[in-house]
Formats: C-alpha cells, sequence, structure tokens
C-alpha cells in the first residue's frame, strides 16, 4: 500500500524538462552534424584521394616519358666512366715513365777506354708476385700492382792492363750522382766476370763482365 | 516509424524531485495565486519561498476557454525557479470520491486517477475535465524553470499537507480532519494514519463570511474582520451554516465507530483563514469534542525556514491558510520521490 497521497493528473508526454538543452532536440541535431561532419570528412578524403590519384597518374606519365632519356644519360654517363677510366690510365702511364735518355747520353763520358759495351738490355720487368687469395674473393685477371720494378743490364768486355780496374771504375761511375736519376744501385752479379775465350789465346786478359742496375721503379699513379 | 525521441524527455525525469514549487489554481482568492517552494536536503523539507504570485489564475471553465487562453508564457520570480512545479487545482468539475464504480474513467473528456487508501476500502478516485488538466500542463514552457510534474485536485494537495501536520502526526492516527477550503469543507478521517473516509459538503469559509456580511450588512472583508473580533458574538449568524456541516460530520464520526471499529481520537480544522472560535465553539456544542486548529506553516515546523516574520503571507493568521493547497501539492510532490 503506498501512503504517498500523490494522486497526479498529468501524463508522462506532458512532464517538460526544465532543462535549457533539451536532449530531444539536441539529440537529433548532434546526429545531424555528426553525419555532416561525418560527409565532409569523407568528402575530402575523397577528394584528396582522387587528387593524389592524378598525381600519381601525371607521375607515372612523366617517368615513362623520362625512360628513354634517362637510358641514355645512363648509357653515356657508363661511356664517360669508361672513358675517365681509359684517360686517367693514360695519365698514369704518362707518369711512370721512366727516362733513359739523359743517363745514356752521360754514359758514353764515363765508359773507360778499355772497355766495350757490347749489349744494354733493359728486360721485360717480371710479373709481381700474386696477392695471396682471400677467400670467397675471386682471383683477379688484371694486375693489381701499381708498381713495376725496373732494371738495366750492361754489358761488355774490358781488355788493357787493368780490366778489372776499368771495370770498378766504370761500376763506381754508375753509382755516383750523376745517375741518381735513374740508377739506384748498380753491381756486378756473381759469375758475371769471365774471361773472354771465343777470341783466341793471346787474349787472357780482354775479360766479359756484367753489371745489372737496378732503376727507379715505375709507379702508375 | 516514428522517433521516439518524447521517451528521451521522460527518461529525464527518472531523476527524483527534490526541490518542487507548489501552486494553486482556480482558487480566486484577492491576494494572488499562492506558491510555495519547497527543498528536500537530507530528509528535512525547506521552505525556499512562498507568497501570492501576481498571474492569471482563473481556470478556464469551457474548452474554448482553455484554447482562448494564452499558454506557454508563464514565469515566476527568481526565488521560485525551482526545476519543477506541483499544480492543485479548485475546479468545481473535479471530483474526489471513493467509490468502486469509476465509471469517469472510461470518459474521454475526464482525466481521473484511481488508487486505493486503505486495504479494505473500495478506491479513492481523482477526476479532473481533461481540457483543463491539459491547460495547466502547459503553462509554464519547456526549458525554463519550473516545468509543470504534476497536478493535483486540491482536496488530495491539503490532505498531503496535512499527513505532515504535526499534531495529527502525534495523534494515534484516528483522526477526523476538516479541510475548510472556500465553497466547500472536506472531511476526511483516518485510521491507523490511513484515509478510510472522504465525503465532501458545499459549506466553506465563504458561506460563513458571507452570512455573517449579509446578516451584519457589512463587506466581505470587514466580515472577516468581524469573524476574528470578541466584540460581536457571531454565532447565531453562524450555526445555520455550519450545523448541517457538522451534523454530517457526527454521522460520519458514528459510522466509523459502529461501521469500522474505528472511534475518533482527535478532531482538525485545517484550512480555516479565519473564525476558528466560533467553529470551535459549535464544534464542541454539536459534538462534544474539541477541535486542533491547524496551519500549513506548522507542517514545516522544525525547519529554520519555517521560523517567518509575522507580515510575511505564510505566517499571517488569515492568509497563512490559503497556502494549505500549494504546500500540499509541493509535499506530496516530494513524498512520492522520497
Amino acid at each position: 500500500m503506498n501512503t504517498s497521497f500523490h494522486f497526479n493528473l498529468i501524463k508522462e508526454e506532458e512532464m517538460l524538462s526544465p532543462s535549457p538543452v533539451r536532449l530531444r532536440v539536441m539529440l537529433p541535431v548532434l546526429s545531424l552534424l555528426l553525419v555532416a561532419a561525418l560527409a565532409v570528412w569523407w568528402m575530402l578524403a575523397l577528394t584528396r584521394t582522387h587528387a593524389a590519384n592524378q598525381k600519381l597518374m601525371a607521375v607515372k606519365i612523366d617517368i615513362d616519358s623520362l625512360r628513354l632519356s634517362h637510358q641514355t644519360i645512363l648509357a653515356l654517363r657508363a661511356e664517360e666512366k669508361e672513358l675517365a677510366a681509359s684517360l686517367r690510365q693514360m695519365g698514369f702511364y704518362t707518369n711512370s715513365l721512366v727516362r733513359f735518355s739523359e743517363a745514356l747520353c752521360r754514359l758514353p763520358e764515363h765508359v773507360p777506354a778499355d772497355i766495350q759495351i757490347t749489349e744494354l738490355y733493359v728486360p721485360q720487368p717480371a710479373p709481381p708476385p700474386a696477392p695471396p687469395p682471400k677467400p670467397g674473393v675471386p682471383a683477379a685477371t688484371a694486375p693489381t700492382s701499381t708498381f713495376e720494378r725496373v732494371s738495366l743490364r750492361l754489358a761488355g768486355r774490358a781488355g788493357g792492363g787493368a780490366p778489372a780496374d776499368a771495370i770498378n771504375s766504370l761500376l763506381a761511375d754508375l753509382r755516383k750522382p750523376a745517375f741518381a736519376s735513374l740508377i739506384v744501385r748498380a753491381s756486378v752479379p756473381p759469375g758475371a766476370f769471365r774471361q773472354e775465350v771465343a777470341r783466341g789465346t793471346g787474349n787472357h786478359n780482354t775479360l766479359l763482365f756484367e753489371i745489372q742496375c737496378e732503376c727507379s721503379p715505375r709507379r702508375f699513379e | 516509424m516514428g522517433t521516439p525521441f518524447s521517451k528521451l524527455k521522460a527518461g529525464a525525469k527518472t531523476a527524483p524531485v527534490r526541490d518542487v514549487v507548489g501552486m494553486v489554481l482556480g482558487a480566486g482568492f484577492q491576494q494572488g495565486v499562492p506558491a510555495v517552494r519547497l527543498a528536500r536536503k537530507n530528509g528535512v523539507d525547506e521552505l525556499v519561498a512562498g507568497g501570492f504570485l501576481e498571474l492569471p489564475g482563473t481556470l478556464p471553465v469551457t474548452p474554448d476557454d482553455a484554447n482562448a487562453m494564452p499558454v506557454g508564457n508563464w514565469q515566476v520570480p527568481r526565488a521560485f525557479r525551482a526545476p519543477h512545479i506541483a499544480f492543485a487545482i479548485h475546479s468545481e468539475q473535479a471530483f474526489l470520491r471513493q467509490s468502486p464504480e469509476t465509471g469517469e474513467k472510461g470518459d474521454p473528456h475526464m482525466r481521473s486517477v484511481s488508487r486505493a487508501t486503505a486495504p479494505d476500502l473500495p478506491p479513492l478516485t481523482v477526476g479532473l475535465p481533461e481540457f483543463q488538466a491539459a491547460w495547466a500542463a502547459r503553462l509554464f514552457p519547456e526549458g525554463r524553470r519550473p516545468t509543470a510534474c504534476s497536478i493535483q485536485v486540491a482536496a488530495t494537495a491539503a490532505i498531503s499537507g496535512f499527513l505532515h501536520n504535526p499534531a495529527f502526526r502525534k495523534s494515534g492516527g484516528n483522526a477526523v480532519a476538516m479541510l475548510v477550503f472556500p465553497a466547500y469543507t472536506a472531511l476526511a478521517a483516518f485510521q491507523d494514519s490511513l484515509l478510510v473516509l472522504y465525503r465532501e459538503h458545499p459549506v466553506g469559509f465563504r458561506h460563513v463570511r458571507e452570512a455573517v456580511s449579509s446578516k451584519m450588512r457589512v463587506d466581505e472583508a470587514m466580515a472577516d474582520s468581524v469573524l476574528d473580533d470578541t466584540m460581536v458574538d457571531l454565532i447565531p449568524m453562524i450555526e445555520p451554516v455550519l450545523r448541517p456541516l457538522f451534523r454530517q460530520l457526527e454521522i460520519s464520526v458514528d459510522y466509523l465507530a459502529r461501521r469500522r471499529d474505528c472511534p475518533v481520537e482527535a478532531f482538525f480544522i485545517y484550512g480555516l483563514p479565519t473564525g476558528f472560535r466560533y467553529w470551535s465553539s459549535l464544534f464542541k456544542r454539536i459534538l462534544g469534542q474539541t477541535p486542533v486548529f491547524c496551519r500549513p506553516l506548522d507542517s514545516l515546523a522544525g525547519s529554520p525556514s519555517a521560523a517567518l516574520p509575522g507580515t510575511h503571507p505564510l505566517a499571517a493568521s488569515y492568509t497563512g491558510q490559503l497556502f494549505m493547497a500549494a504546500l500540499g501539492a509541493a509535499f506530496a510532490v516530494l513524498d512520492d520521490n522520497a
């Protein structure tokens, strides 16, 4: 039994809200605003996507139009690199020239009268030893060193009263500063003195000799 | 399918009402429309504001009148701007009766509510013309304080207020209250504080005033003054008016004692603005009992806000009684949400 004595004759739909913010008005308005905002956002997203697609298409067309030119440029750049490498290599060869002329022109002034130079030979340099193979790295097919030994071999005969002295005099002159620009070291290899026997028995004082000169190395730099 | 946005609004009403204005419509008081604002805080009812408001409190008599009268533009002073308002309506077309037959329920022109007030009694049915209820519901606009949350007939509102009277609460619960309105007096009998009998008698304080006015040939304002004066004995003028009422009360008391085994232990007179001395004297002469005089403001006893100066409309001896229905309407809403 309800002890309240409230006999209320108002209908539920007649009870109005005193709040100035009316939920039944604000809810549809907010819903519409939300839908409108979503529509605007969707339109913006659509517009941006469309613009991005258009830009992508334009870029693709540009790429296609530039592809031939790009390949030509790549080929030219490769050719330019190849030529530049050749030029550089040629520059290395120019830099690596060993000039024998001055020394050879000066040589007659230092050759004693009892010595006859019979041979002046610049041997082909021996290939440098290959570097130890590294695991996983294929062996190089071209020379990898930029350094090349150069040598000069003088051969001749010495006569007179003291042929050995004449040879020693020549050897000493070759070690002088006049030849320092070309010859680094000069020596008579063992066994390079021998008596000449080919011309008969009367020339027992004629000696054949060889002088091995180590020259300044060629540097391909 | 319609969008049920109206349900959202109804959902907002689920919060309990703790602050409400009670207002009387259709009483036709010269002072204005009685209104009180009550707030319940921590179980204590506080009077926030009270007074007569300058509002057109006249009730429409016909549906055409209701359509012609402007609605939705009423406003109250700032002190009365509670979230909700409860109306107590004085209408000659309203009814309140205990009856197993609620024929008015089928009448589309009447809006009615029925509820049993005691376990072994027929339900009490309250009815108000549909156009008057709909008109009252639309007086205050939406989105501005206050808005209508309750429409009651003045008699039920007055009973709600009387149930808060400390004198009644101190009694044993077997009592009869005479709720005096301008045009009629409601007799409400309680057994164990439950309403077991309700009758209306067509004699109100206005009839007493008119009798004095006509017999003494003074205007009604003067008649009210004379009723509170002791210089003239008005019993001979008043007795013919009140005797049928007290006779009716005597019959009701006899009915309660014999049929319901409910000896009445106390009598209360509630809502009488003037002339209590004569009512009490006649009451004692006819029924042999002394009635207890009740004021609406007594229901707020214990609240600091009820300590009002004597000049306040609620505290004044005459006008204070005119707030009986307004205060009761507010109490009914607060009790319903307790």
